[in-house]
């Protein structure tokens, strides 16, 4: 039937041509997007498919275990209370209404409120020194527990999923996988085509070490690859917070996006999580506030220790008295 | 009609069938500093060191710094280094090379706007280069994906700052960058191993934005000027204790000033001023493959590599061998240690087959440099026929005679004045004795017409200069040779690095910033000693008071032929002798 002489061919034999180019570009195309859903390896899926299967089994990449915030970067805003100086909403885009409520703020004021928890709210919490545990509540709700401010986020990957009717701290976070290998579910721990050794982790922490592709071609040298995919979460449905301990606002009108990333493995070993943070606030910023921050593995949670909610009063200021060179 | 469709049905689909899924970073990006923005614009406060996981020669380094240091000529236009180089105001573009004929990706191309630097990272799963390879801005790096993360390990990076208030980065650092994309927002990751100055990886991010309009600040035209009379080879420092700048970031903003000191301690939720600081985790700077590492040569390795224009360098032979070769034959700067005559000879054999050598000159008399002098001069000839001439300066001759160097070692065309030149390969020869540098015998050699400076271990990038004031070395002969050289240096035009190059007596290939960091440093450990040395402090008391602390953990040694203490006493036997640096204001 394809090998009739189609009107305007002039010969079989091109005919022929074109159909076999066709097939052949069908079967690349076919081939390359089954490959796409399957990760690089074209290993098969687990269960029905996208549709059927639950979260944490089309995950690719495993965030579960205990992660401390390594503080390299806005050490002099996180680590301690910053005072209201001239630098108080230093790096961060407010508005000039976010500017003011800045200026007015007043830690005794939160702590007779009962708003101590206002700096560990879902724009802020990620920010605070502190470690987060990671794990699947159930098939479709990993669970973040904070000890900074003894918080607890839950990453809904349920679409049928919906924000409560109150408005909380931590708000509604609606989360899925996005990147390759989604669907092809994380190595477990010990796998030895993760670890290359049938070791429990790269570094004998907890969580697979990230490396490794399933089905797919070998690391080169000594393995660090995980897939490359991460969470995308998008959160709402919170209470009005701050950004930084020290009363930079963010409104209940924000939305918070963030990306999840685990890192490939580093050489030494360390595994390092990276949350990359997206604030968009009509009200008190002027822009997105973008930040990246940084978490690395611990072997166990022995160190996760719950706090309640609470802000040191800054440090008193002291201007230099005796003249510098440069006076 | 339907012929067309159907053949337009084939080039789509074949174009649109996926031949890998990675993400593309092509295009323009500009910095967002939403993070640290009061250091990472305008500029870091003196005395901050806050978030850095750095160690105490670190610190030691950054308490010493005085901002002026910006203001000495070779610095002021130099570029940042890549460690810090996205922390900084910074755009950037970036573009694919790709085989023709395969469309595989060769390397990811970048331009950066900040003093016009040029990045190459290789995606063609090529190794890293050699130790002895020359140091970079930007270093030198390869990328693999890990699915949509691009990972990039960078080596061979020069010395510089991981803030520009003076936290030092070795040329030892290598750093793991991972870029991920999510719309026009590129986060990028960079983690710094450097075990000169940090006690674990230093781990920060940064984020971009893809421009949709083209911002036109693409340039930076840099001139240096003497903008205030001063000494030329002033190198502003803090003696230690007397930088009136620490305490002020901390009283100034509120903060601990043990948190603001720095230290992976500080860095953990949970710290505390006082704190401990933190033990080293195990192997927490290792790990690295043996291809994303500079590779090094095989024990008993002799090898000639090009530098520039008529200029090779052996390496593997003891000290770092310069060899220039042309028309007129071949000059041989050194001749190695006694044993790899053999080696050395099949190595010129390798780079002029068809030439003789002619001439040679030794850079000084340590065995290192001319223990193939016989085999090497002998496997020479001139052109009257005459095994190759050694040339040197006449103390190197009376020092092998007072040794009892056989006659066959020596060099016999001796000088006395402080130039020779002459011309060879059709490229002016210019040899030059500094006075009184390590010893009173050295000779640093140029290649004008290649750009190339032999520079005989004046200057090295594997241990601190030999100070001998028992062979007539001085402190400051080692400053001024080495103030020689960058006076005859110049860096290739925006770039700031190559340009002429310096072939080391020990170590890799250099150019004008690795040699004014190395003269930076032998000058502010000068004025250290020589202040204790005023306040009659015993040698024990120096030695006790490390005032080579940060650079010890770059050039120092406990062990072997010239290690730091031994260096730490030629300095204060030299300026305990009376003599008077030339320059003792570069303090302040």
């Amino acid at each position: 039937m394809l090998l009739q002489p189609l009107r305007g061919f002039r010969c079989r034999a091109e005919a022929a041509c074109i159909c076999a180019a066709v097939i052949v570009a069908l079967v690349a195309f076919g081939r390359s997007d089954v490959a796409a859903q399957r990760g690089a390896g074209g290993a098969p899926q687990r269960g029905g498919g996208p549709g059927t299967q639950t979260a944490r089994a089309r995950g690719p990449v495993d965030f579960t275990g205990t992660w401390v915030s390594v503080v390299t970067e806005d050490w002099r805003w996180r680590m301690v209370t910053p005072p209201k100086d001239a630098s108080a909403t230093a790096s961060i885009p407010v508005s000039g209404e976010g500017r003011k409520v800045a200026a007015a703020w007043d830690l005794d004021a939160d702590n007779k409120a009962g708003n101590q928890c206002k700096a560990f709210g879902a724009g802020g919490i990620m920010r605070q020194p502190g470690r987060i545990r990671i794990s699947w509540q159930d098939d479709n709700t990993l669970k973040l527990e904070f000890d900074a401010g003894t918080q607890t986020r839950l990453l809904q990957f349920d679409r049928n999923a919906q924000p409560p009717a109150e408005k909380t701290w931590q708000g509604f976070s609606r989360a899925d996988w996005e990147g390759p290998g989604v669907g092809r579910g994380a190595a477990p721990v010990g796998d030895s085509r993760v670890t290359g050794g049938g070791l429990p982790g790269a570094s004998g922490v907890p969580g697979g070490g990230g490396q490794g592709l399933r089905g797919g071609p070998p690391p080169r040298g000594q393995g660090r690859i995980n897939t490359g995919a991460d969470i995308k979460v998008v959160t709402t449905g919170f209470r009005e917070g701050y950004l930084r301990k020290n009363g930079v606002p963010y409104s209940e009108q924000a939305v918070i996006t963030e990306y999840f990333h685990r890192l490939p493995t580093h050489p030494n070993g360390d595994n390092w999580l990276e949350v990359i943070t997206l604030v968009e606030d009509p009200r008190y910023l002027s822009q997105p506030y973008t930040t990246s921050t940084n978490f690395r593995l611990e072997a166990n949670d022995a160190l996760f220790k719950p706090t309640p909610c609470q802000t040191a009063p800054p440090l008193p200021v002291k201007l230099p008295t005796k003249p510098t060179p440069l006076q | 009609m339907t012929r067309s469709l159907l053949w337009a049905l084939v080039v789509v689909l074949v174009a649109a069938a996926p031949s890998s899924a990675q993400v593309s970073f092509v295009g323009d990006w500009s910095g967002r500093y939403h993070e640290d923005q009061p250091d990472r614009v305008p500029g870091e406060e003196p005395g901050d060191f806050s978030g850095i996981p750095l160690n105490d020669a670190a610190r030691r380094f950054g308490d010493a710094w005085d901002v002026a240091r910006h203001s000495v000529l070779e610095h002021q236009c130099a570029p940042y280094t890549l460690p810090y180089m996205f922390f900084g105001p910074n755009q950037f573009r970036i573009w694919e090379e790709r085989q023709p004929d395969t469309q595989e990706l060769v390397a990811l191309q970048m331009y950066l706007g900040t003093y016009q630097q040029r990045r190459t990272i290789w995606m063609d799963g090529r190794s890293h280069p050699p130790e002895y390879a020359p140091h970079t801005y930007m270093g030198f790096s390869t990328g693999e994906w890990n699915g949509d993360i691009l990972t990039i390990t960078t080596t061979h990076i020069k010395a510089g700052y991981y803030r520009r208030t003076g936290v030092p980065q070795s040329d030892r650092s290598t750093v793991v960058e991972h870029w991920m994309r999510h719309g026009n927002l590129l986060s990028q990751v960079t983690i710094a191993t450097d075990p000169v100055y940090l006690t674990e990886p230093y781990i920060r991010s940064q984020e971009f934005a893809m421009m949709d309009r083209n911002n036109t600040n693409w340039l930076y035209n840099c001139e240096y000027a003497m903008e205030i009379p001063t000494d030329k080879n002033e190198v502003p420092h803090f003696l230690p204790g007397q930088n009136p700048f620490i305490g002020e970031f901390s009283s100034r903003h509120g903060m601990p000033e043990g948190g603001v000191r720095g230290g992976a301690e500080t860095l953990l939720p949970g710290w505390q001023p006082g704190a401990k600081p933190a033990p080293p985790r195990p192997n927490v700077n290792g790990g690295f493959r043996a291809e994303d590492q500079p590779s090094k040569l095989a024990a008993g390795e002799v090898k000639a590599v090009p530098v520039q224009g008529n200029v090779y360098m052996i390496v593997g032979a003891g000290a770092n061998i310069a060899v220039q070769v042309g028309q007129d034959g071949v000059l041989v700067v050194d001749a190695g240690s006694t044993g790899t005559s053999e080696k050395v000879l099949a190595a010129i054999k390798g780079i002029a087959p068809d030439k003789e050598i002619r001439w040679m000159v030794n850079t000084t008399f340590r065995p290192d440099h001319t223990g193939g002098n016989e085999a090497i001069s002998k496997a020479g000839r001139t052109v009257n026929g005459n095994t190759a001439d050694i040339i040197a300066h006449e103390n190197v001759a009376a020092r092998m005679i007072k040794a009892g160097v056989p006659d066959s070692s020596r060099p016999f065309k001796t000088y006395f004045e402080e130039n020779r030149d002459f011309p060879f390969n059709n490229e002016p020869v210019l040899i030059f004795h500094p006075a009184s540098a390590n010893t009173d015998m050295e000779s640093i050699v140029m290649f004008r017409r290649s750009d190339v400076i032999a520079a005989g271990d004046v200057y090295r990038t594997d241990s601190f200069p030999l100070v001998d004031p028992d062979s007539g070395g001085t402190t400051q002969g080692v400053i001024d040779a080495l103030n020689y050289i960058l006076a005859q240096a110049v860096p290739s035009k925006n770039l700031e690095e190559g340009g002429t190059y310096v072939i080391p007596g020990h170590g890799y290939i250099s150019d004008e910033h690795d040699v004014v960091m190395y003269r930076d440093m032998m000058v502010i450990i000068r004025d250290r000693i020589k202040d204790m040395v005023d306040k009659k402090m015993t040698l024990e008391q120096v030695k006790a008071a490390r005032p080579a602390l940060d650079y010890e953990g770059r050039y120092g040694a406990e062990t072997g032929p010239w290690t730091t203490a031994m260096f730490i006493e030629g300095i204060y036997k030299d300026l305990s002798a009376g003599r008077k640096p030339a320059a003792t204001r570069s303090a302040r």
